[in-house]
């Protein structure tokens, strides 16, 4: 029942990214206990042989003592436990054709990610706001507060200016020092290979990163009734479009665009999923979630 | 072209708006956002041009919508000929008065009316298709049976319904009814009359029968050659009352017969009673000259008895042959005479009189009013109330029973009424008492009266010569003022004041002189126009004149008053000479009067009770025969005073032109825009709402 809660319309009356955050996970969760195939423990998951660097306080003593080898004792609580989101804030985002924008629904699902991390996981989360360059950044971390400061940060990110995704990335570098997942929210509105490009580099330090390409249905599909003045939210720029380029040329180009970014960001070992702002969040949480049972 | 409301052109500034709309339109655009135009192309021309096409037109129908609207309110019209050619109206006048049912002479045996007929319905016939017509009949009245149509049937049916009547026709009144039409029709008429051109159905002028310019008459004259000889009874003087058939002033018919365009003749005249020779007299006539002939005594039996006086004319009008009249025999009627104690003159002149008058039959019943107490009122004829102005209330209360169900009451004023004093059943006071002796001792004149209305039954006279009937010889000394309201005055003083007044109050009347009839206050009775003046009041007083005697057709009889409310009057019977009852239920009930169309005797029962019957005879004008000079005839059909030509005189109305509004098919071009406008904006707005 509270499955209907999560339909990213009713969530934008919820004013509060707290309740909204709660409502959303908690429905979920509720959920997802008729499931097996997903779980939160800090059970035991596998041996790994041990490298220099590593933790010794992690190393497996007792299989030491029978065996003479040194392994790594994991669990699958301990596997990726800081989730860090980039967060586009760029003025494309506030475009909506229904009463949810993009970046309601981007604050929505970092808001109930972040609660999912840090209230059901422990996780520590952090947050990098950006457009142009990075307008905020809040230290991934579990301490106390952390789910408030994370949830403030996402009310102050209102959209503005345009995206770039090389400038402000290259600082991403140095704000990423420990291993975890690395979460990009945008529209992508940039050639893909430049994006990938921009992004690629994060997983270099081990990172498992993710891209949510966050759309309009309108965007995918738009539908022209006749010859109409457009205005770039971004650029300002205006073009006169007629509507049969619209249903013809326009979704074509769209959708070569989405397959290219698909395409690249798994070469790179990016993962990718397209969330389309009609859609529900549970199943955006569905995705990220199936994405680190696969990462595990 | 004009306009009939030319301000209203002051609303083409409204013109301005669509301008102002469109103009204000094509430069701001509502830009759709979208996030990027990273996929988008700029659109072809050719689109944008059909946008602007489309909004070019909507412009146009907006444009032309103030246009129209602001042109519908200004009123535009045309100058159009009134008529043109085609639309000519026929009018075919039938005659169907008394004298059309004469033979026509020559070979053929019908009527005069039969020949008219079968000439209007050819000439009907041979009309071209499509002419507008009209059919009117010619009687007592001019009858438009029609209204201006084509159809063919409607209009011989219309033909074929005229039947021949007995009314009196007169071409001074189908003047003036062609006059009044041709204010409302303006097409040239061509007008055909089909009559015997009887000379005395002329009026006194002749400019009352000319014709207005834009008629054209034809006339077919069924009267072939000189008028035939025709005898005829011309008038018939009959009591019609009749108490006593052996008084011998009373009981005796005079009749006058006479002939039109005959030689001298020996005739048998019979007087017809009841359907039964009871007379007959030879009468020598002259050369179209009239003889008088007698019946005495009038034996007839009690109630309504039909009479007639016949000649044997043996003539081409056979219908004028017989005049005919109802006597009504009955009992002498009583008369209640009430007065004053010490009054003994009023009674003697007024009783002396009344017995002198030659038709009537009353008995006068004198009585002192302290004495009246007893007295029932609806057993006598009428009651006099002679300066009786005190009565015993249960009297004076059975008095106004009377006269509220119909029953009449002559009151005259003496010295008794002096200023102040209520008069009985009247419904006021005596306003003032003038007293004419000192004028008299001071100018050496007294005052007489002055204006009489000789229509007032009471009053009436036939001719009243360069006397005014004797009225002015009458010196009165004393007078009542009284009040008028609602009362009509039939004869004033010199000086003015009322002195004969009738007002009536529920069905009946109340006859009121305001001067007495006792020698004292005038000389009235002494002047022989007294006898005159009772005999009349006695006959209206009584009401017996309108139950019996003879009556000229078209005379209307009065079948209630005019102030009796519908739904407390009974309802009156009517049976006309051919046995019909000429009203229908709802008319029986309501209506006013009856006019007497036909020739014969009318049977009526009256909301009252009473019980008429009345001989109505078809006016004798109608017998002379004599058509009106042909030289009258051309002057009449031809021409008119101050026109060269009858044709040029129909067509001159052609070129009259009328202003033609086109107010309408303004107004409907701008709802026909309107409603395109309305499919090009809803089309053009809705994608602008889904672009939003």
């Amino acid at each position: 029942m509270l499955q209907r809660f999560l339909d990213p319309t009713v969530l934008a009356g919820i004013s509060s990214l707290d309740l909204l955050a709660k409502t959303v996970v908690d429905g979920f969760v509720a959920g997802l206990h008729r499931s097996p195939d997903f779980g939160f423990s800090q059970e035991f998951a596998e041996y790994r042989a041990y490298t220099p660097g590593d933790d010794l306080r992690h190393v497996d003593w007792n299989l030491y003592a029978r065996t003479e080898r040194t392994y790594l004792k994991r669990y699958r609580g301990e596997t990726n436990s800081q989730l860090t989101i980039l967060l586009d804030a760029s003025n494309s985002m506030q475009y909506s054709s229904g009463p949810v924008k993009k970046m309601d629904y981007a604050r929505f699902i970092a808001a109930s990610l972040f609660y999912l991390a840090i209230h059901n996981q422990r996780d520590a989360a952090g947050l990098i706001v950006f457009d142009d360059e990075v307008r905020e950044y809040i230290r991934p971390s579990t301490r106390q507060g952390q789910l408030a400061r994370l949830f403030a940060g996402l009310e102050r990110a209102e959209p503005r200016a345009r995206t770039n995704y090389s400038k402000p990335l290259q600082h991403f570098q140095n704000f990423l020092h420990r291993r975890g997942i690395v979460l990009v929210i945008s529209d992508f509105y940039e050639e893909p290979q430049t994006i990938i490009q921009a992004i690629a580099p994060l997983r270099f330090h081990g990172n498992e990163v993710i891209l949510f390409h966050v759309l309009d249905p309108q965007e995918i599909r738009p539908v022209l009734k006749g010859s109409m003045v457009l205005v770039d939210l971004e650029t300002d720029r205006r073009m006169e479009v007629i509507p049969e380029y619209v249903k013809t040329e326009y979704r074509a180009r769209m959708d070569a665009h989405l397959e290219a970014l698909r395409t690249q960001a798994h070469a790179a070992g990016l993962d990718y999923q397209l969330l389309v702002t009609d859609r529900s969040l549970d199943a955006a949480l569905r995705e990220y979630l199936a994405l680190r049972q696969a990462g595990n | 072209m004009g306009f009939l409301a030319p301000w209203f052109l002051g609303g083409l500034a409204a013109l301005s708006v669509p301008v102002f709309v469109h103009l204000l339109r094509k430069h701001v655009t509502v830009p759709r956002p979208v996030s990027s135009l990273m996929f988008f192309e700029r659109g072809i021309q050719s689109s944008t041009r059909h946008r602007k096409l489309k909004h070019l037109l909507l412009f146009a129908l907006r444009f032309a919508l103030v246009l129209l609207v602001v042109l519908a309110f200004a009123n535009p019209f045309v100058r159009r000929a009134s008529a043109d050619a085609n639309s000519r109206l026929l009018l075919i006048v039938l005659d169907r008065s008394f004298s059309m049912k004469a033979g026509s002479g020559g070979m053929s045996a019908g009527t005069r009316f039969d020949d008219a007929k079968k000439q209007a319905l050819a000439t009907l016939a041979a009309r071209p298709h499509g002419e507008k017509a009209q059919i009117v009949a010619l009687g007592g009245e001019v009858e438009l049976l029609t209204q201006p149509i084509a159809d063919d049937a409607q209009l011989r049916a219309a033909l074929e319904s005229i039947e021949p009547g007995d009314g009196h026709a007169n071409f001074g009144e189908l003047g003036r009814a062609f006059r009044a039409l041709t204010e409302t029709v303006h097409a040239p008429i061509d007008l055909h009359l089909f009559s015997d051109m009887q000379h005395s159905a002329m009026p006194a002028n002749f400019g009352d029968m000319v014709f207005p310019p834009s008629v054209k008459l034809t006339l077919h004259n069924v009267a072939k050659g000189a008028a035939p000889p025709n005898w005829t009874v011309e008038s018939v003087n009959a009591p019609a009352e009749l108490a006593d058939p052996k008084d011998p002033k009373l009981s005796r018919v005079e009749a006058v017969v006479a002939g039109f365009n005959t030689p001298a003749a020996n005739k048998t005249v019979s007087l017809v009673i009841g359907g039964k020779v009871v007379a007959t007299s030879k009468v020598n006539i002259p050369e179209n000259g009239r003889a008088t002939v007698e019946f005495a005594p009038l034996n007839v039996a009690y109630g309504s008895d039909r009479c007639a006086v016949r000649i044997d004319g043996g003539d081409a009008f056979p219908a004028d042959d017989a005049t005919v009249f109802a006597v009504r025999r009955s009992d002498p009627e009583r008369v209640l005479f009430v007065h004053e104690a010490g009054d003994t003159r009023s009674p003697l002149y007024f009783g002396a009189a009344l017995s002198a008058v030659a038709q009537s039959s009353y008995v006068l019943q004198s009585v002192v009013a302290e004495q009246a107490t007893d007295l029932d009122p609806s057993k006598f004829a009428f009651v006099v109330l002679s300066d009786s102005l005190t009565l015993p209330s249960i009297f004076e209360h059975a008095l106004e029973a009377y006269v509220a169900k119909g029953g009449n009451v002559f009151v005259a004023l003496g010295t008794s009424a002096v200023r102040g004093t209520r008069i009985p059943l009247w419904g006021g006071q005596v306003q003032d008492a003038r007293d004419y002796i000192r004028d008299y001792a001071r100018k050496g004149a007294g005052i007489g009266v002055g204006q009489v209305d000789f229509s007032y039954p009471a009053l009436a006279q036939q001719q009243p010569g360069r006397d005014n009937g004797g009225w002015p010889e009458v010196k009165v000394d004393y007078a009542a003022v009284v009040d008028t309201a609602g009362a009509r005055v039939a004869a004033r003083l010199t000086d003015g004041t009322p002195i004969v007044l009738d007002k009536q109050i529920g069905e009946g009347h109340v006859l009121l002189l305001a001067t007495g009839l006792d020698n004292l206050t005038n000389d009235l009775p002494l002047h022989p126009v007294f006898v005159v003046f009772v005999d009349h009041a006695a006959r209206y007083l009584s009401g017996t004149d309108r139950l019996s005697g003879s009556r000229l057709v078209d005379a209307y009889v009065q079948l209630r008053s005019g102030t009796e409310p519908a739904i407390a009057a009974g309802s009156v019977e009517v049976t006309d000479p051919e046995g019909r009852r000429p009203l229908s239920l709802s008319e029986a009930r309501t209506a006013q009067s009856l006019r007497l169309e036909h020739a014969g005797f009318y049977q009526i029962h009256f909301a009252n009770g009473q019980d008429a019957v009345i001989g109505v005879n078809s006016d004798r004008r109608e017998s002379d025969l004599a058509a009106i000079p042909d030289d009258v005839l051309e002057l009449w059909s031809g021409s008119s005073p101050d026109a060269a030509g009858g044709t040029a005189i129909a067509t001159a109305p052609q070129e009259t032109k009328q202003p033609f509004s086109l107010w309408w098919y303004v107004m409907l071009l701008a709802f026909l825009t309107a409603m395109a406008e309305t499919a090009f904006a809803s089309r053009y707005l809705g994608t602008q709402r889904e672009g939003a």
